[in-house]
């Protein structure tokens, strides 16, 4: 039998082998995933400055206060001025953390940009803290309440994103239904706040803009245009179209539908002017799946755009590939399992407009300290070339077409003495009547705004919404 | 003098908890609203004077042996004042109260038990006593629920984790009976390589462990019975040495949390928060106290935001359940390897003690005491780290509460009362 004393010696060394695992423990919570906490939106630590100093104001580019802290009783809490801009300003609760701009910027709004290491040092270690700043947004307040006043018209849910093409500043930008970020951040009322709003079935903490995600309908023929045209596929070349179709008998009771019950001959200007199913399912077949799956991947779908706030990725499909002819066809027109959110369509758009050079969006433009100075200018650039300048050139005057041509489905969206690109889209979905889009921009010839609508459950789908991408963009076009 | 000077050691490293216990304090006050204020110094000071007092005390009773247990005891107890003072100010003067009820506790200990085998004598005494304090919070006036967990007594102000003390005697029962029995236990016939245990002789303690546990389940406390079931194991392993008995509770660990975690609510949502704390529907639920845990964690950096800087006090009854967070956040990776490599010195300590003891009574004695302190802390740190499921066993010393504070002050006299009986068979100093 073995001693007692050996017995002990064993156990001994089993306890220090666990003392020293639970400090590899400790240590990744400390050290490495320090930095993925810190960031999480729920942390309370982003908002840490609201209760006992005030936290930095987040206003508009002509000084408009957005968000900015007041004293109560029992310490500071935030007030927010602006309610169409809930999901982007967010909000900055001590018990429920912080989302949007309030999450994005919270070290800028407590006194310690990244850009400047002396005051977050001091802060740290000294616990010298200065007098918060502010972050300046893209947003324009005209073009705000334009469009907020076009979505709120219809009394539908939905949302409008407006941004400039040259820099990927957002301009507008409305998610309905919205909420009221002042409840939410207060202590006296948020718990109730947080709980009705999580609990609305209207999802407004949603930011349907940016986190929405929707089937694109017919604006995604705007990619499957350029991918054609880049895979040597003529225009002008024209193409049958019998409403119904189908490829071959394998596809079985399953047939393409023309919205128009289309019969003739179309080429590419045609298709897009009245928005042809059966002319793009046949092109997105000729091409085939796998171009159709690069150009959606050029064009950031299935890939969250590179955002200061964060945005959804969407998906070409369930699987992320196109492996059936039927899914190859109704991908090729906007349906089959494809999911985009109003930003993602913008920049596309954004980048037809600019000869095929897509934007970084961002919300915010500079961070300022408390005296005002410019501490830190938000300036991304562009992401990418997506298509050739020519390819580009081509999808814009199709798209002309598509506002002002004859019959054009999207001449809603007309501006007197502008020309506009644009593309209406009817995107069928299994929770009602079809949503309504529109994704276009102006001037066509150098755009210097991009916008995207969707309506859900619009009544008649995209020609209920080029309307509204008109009256934002003209907003936009008198900035 | 030259009795005072006999532990020397001890009042020299006592010099280094009063340099931690002061700086502390001052650091703590220094960072709140009020700003410091000399007065405060009262509370470190008086707690300095009762560890000095302690060590006036061994030295003139002629206690010999380990003389680094105090001050370490000392210190770790200075932290949890620090961090009382941090975290739950309102607190302090109460866990103060309870440091000289310790310290007196601690006096009794090593002055009570004439002969520290006698202990052994009453080995049924100590079972009987256990399982009578198991149940008490069950009986009615006397028996308080906090927390959802029904384990308190409560006598006027005074309100006592009966548990905690049972560690204790469970500790001291174990060791008696098993140095009585150990030859038969260690010795079981083999089916082949697989040990089948004298079961007659193994009963009582199952029984004293399983009554504990059934206890323990009423009164809804996962933290006492994994306690428990540690101490059995690990003493039982002391004991013999056979390693498949330990295989056999590692099994029963697994079989029993899988029965638990099907029969009752409260230890699912343990697991499941465990798991997937971030989760949407727990994040703000039951999920909330190791999120914001596991944040203060994030928070601590190598070095961390100082002593007063961070915001531990995010985190729900952060000063008993994950004092060991609010320390790292304001200490760091480096304050958190520190308070990790006291309590492991400690325990180094304990087992070098039961190493050296002349009896199996008192090697399992000490072996067992210091196991209690190891189990703890590997426990709730790995909890509150989210390594393993959160469960309610305290940071011994450190975290709020006087049960548990009185008690690991007599395990402190225990095993100091180990080492002076094995430095006077030996006659080492």
């Amino acid at each position: 039998m073995k001693s007692v004393g050996s017995n002990v010696r064993s156990l001994t060394i089993a306890i220090a082998i666990a003392f020293l695992m639970t400090s590899v423990g400790v240590g990744y919570w400390t050290m490495v995933a320090s930095a993925d906490l810190g960031s999480d939106p729920f942390n309370p630590r982003l908002v840490s400055a609201i209760r006992d100093r005030p936290r930095g104001k987040i206003i508009e580019a002509d000084g408009t206060v957005l968000a900015e802290s007041v004293k109560t009783a029992d310490g500071y809490t935030r007030r927010y001025t602006d309610r169409s801009l809930a999901q982007i300003v967010g909000y900055a609760s001590f018990k429920y953390g912080a989302s949007g701009i309030e999450a994005a910027y919270a070290d800028s709004l407590v006194g310690q940009d990244p850009a400047d290491p002396l005051s977050t040092w001091r802060a740290r270690y000294l616990n010298e803290r200065e007098e918060p700043g502010s972050v300046v947004l893209t947003i324009v307040s005209k073009v705000q309440k334009a469009a907020l006043d076009a979505l709120a018209a219809t009394g539908k849910k939905g949302a409008i994103i407006a941004l400039d093409p040259r820099t990927g500043a957002i301009l507008a930008s409305v998610s309905l239904p919205n909420y009221d970020a002042t409840l939410v951040s207060d202590p006296a009322t948020e718990d109730v706040a947080w709980q009705q709003v999580n609990g609305d079935q209207g999802k407004p903490l949603i930011d349907r803009a940016r986190s929405g995600l929707y089937p694109p309908g017919s604006t995604f023929k705007t990619i499957t245009g350029a991918a054609a045209l880049e895979s040597g596929v003529n225009p002008d070349t024209k193409v049958r179209v019998d409403d119904p179709w189908q490829a071959d008998k394998s596809w079985g009771t399953y047939f393409v539908r023309s919205s128009s019950q289309a019969h003739g001959d179309y080429t590419m200007a045609d298709a897009y002017r009245l928005s042809e199913n059966i002319y793009f399912a046949k092109i997105g077949l000729q091409i085939g799946g796998p171009k159709i799956a690069e150009y959606a991947s050029r064009f950031g779908i299935g890939a969250a755009p590179k955002c200061d706030i964060p945005a959804a990725r969407g998906q070409l499909s369930n699987t992320g590939t196109l492996d059936r002819p039927t899914l190859v066809a109704d991908t090729s027109y906007g349906q089959g399992e494809l999911l985009v959110s109003p930003l993602q369509m913008a920049l596309a758009v954004a980048a037809i407009g600019r000869g095929g050079i897509m934007p970084t969006p961002h919300y915010a433009q500079e961070v300022r300290d408390s005296a005002g100075n410019i501490i830190r200018t938000i300036a991304p650039g562009a992401s990418g070339q997506v298509v050739n300048p020519a390819t580009a050139a081509k999808i814009r005057d199709y798209l002309v077409g598509a506002v002002e041509g004859p019959g054009a489905f999207a001449f809603g969206a007309k501006i007197a003495g502008v020309h506009v690109a644009g593309k209406t889209g009817t995107a069928e979905n299994p929770a009602g009547p079809p949503h309504g889009w529109f994704v276009g921009f102006a001037p066509a010839e150098s755009p210097t705004v991009a916008v995207a609508v969707i309506i859900e459950n619009a009544g008649q789908g995209g020609v209920d919404a080029a309307p509204l991408g008109g009256k934002v963009m003209q907003a936009a076009l008198a900035r | 003098m030259t009795v005072l000077l006999r532990r020397g050691d001890e009042l020299r490293l006592l010099v280094w908890v009063t340099l931690i216990a002061i700086t502390g304090s001052v650091a703590v006050a220094a960072t709140e609203a009020a700003g410091f204020a000399y007065s405060q110094l009262a509370i470190p000071v008086a707690f300095i004077c009762v560890a000095v007092l302690l060590h006036v005390f061994l030295a003139t009773r002629g206690i010999r042996g380990d003389q680094l247990l105090l001050p370490m005891a000392a210190v770790l107890t200075a932290i949890g004042l620090v961090l009382v003072q941090r975290l739950a100010s309102s607190l302090l003067l109460q866990q103060l109260t309870w440091t000289l009820i310790a310290a007196g506790a601690f006096v009794g200990t090593i002055l009570i038990p004439k002969d520290l085998t006698t202990l052994a004598r009453f080995k049924w005494t100590w079972a009987l006593l256990g399982v009578a304090l198991l149940i008490s919070p069950l009986l009615p006036v006397i028996g308080k629920t906090v927390n959802g967990a029904r384990i308190w007594v409560g006598v006027g102000p005074a309100n006592f984790e009966p548990w905690e003390a049972v560690k204790i005697m469970m500790v001291i029962f174990f060791a008696a009976y098993l140095e009585e029995y150990r030859e038969v236990i260690a010795r079981p016939r083999r089916i082949g390589p697989i040990p089948i245990p004298p079961a007659p002789y193994l009963l009582p303690i199952i029984v004293m462990w399983a009554i504990a546990m059934v206890v323990v389940i009423f009164e809804r406390d996962l933290g006492a019975s994994l306690l428990f079931l540690g101490i059995f194991l690990a003493l039982l392993y002391l004991a013999t040495g056979e390693a498949f008995y330990t295989l056999i509770g590692a099994v029963l660990v697994v079989v029993g949390g899988f029965v638990l975690y099907h029969t009752f609510g409260h230890v699912q949502v343990r697991v499941d928060t465990w798991l997937r704390p971030f989760a949407e529907d727990l994040r703000f639920d039951a999920g909330y106290q190791i999120v914001q845990g596991l944040f203060a964690l994030g928070n601590g950096g190598l070095f961390g935001a100082g002593l007063g800087n961070g915001m531990p006090d995010r985190i729900p009854v952060v000063w008993s359940d994950f004092v060991f967070n609010a320390f790292a956040e304001e200490t760091g990776f480096a304050g958190a390897i520190a308070l990790l490599a006291l309590y492991l010195l400690f325990v180094y300590r304990g087992m070098l003690i039961a190493v050296r003891a002349p009896t199996p009574f008192l090697q399992l004695l000490a072996g067992g005491l210091s196991f209690i302190v190891a189990f703890q802390t590997l426990v709730i740190v790995g909890g509150n780290a989210r390594l393993i499921p959160l469960t309610g066993v305290t940071l011994p010393f450190v975290a709020y509460g006087g049960s548990s504070l009185v008690t690991n002050w007599m395990l402190v006299a225990l095993l100091i009362r180990v080492s002076d009986i094995t430095a006077r068979t030996r006659g080492t100093p």
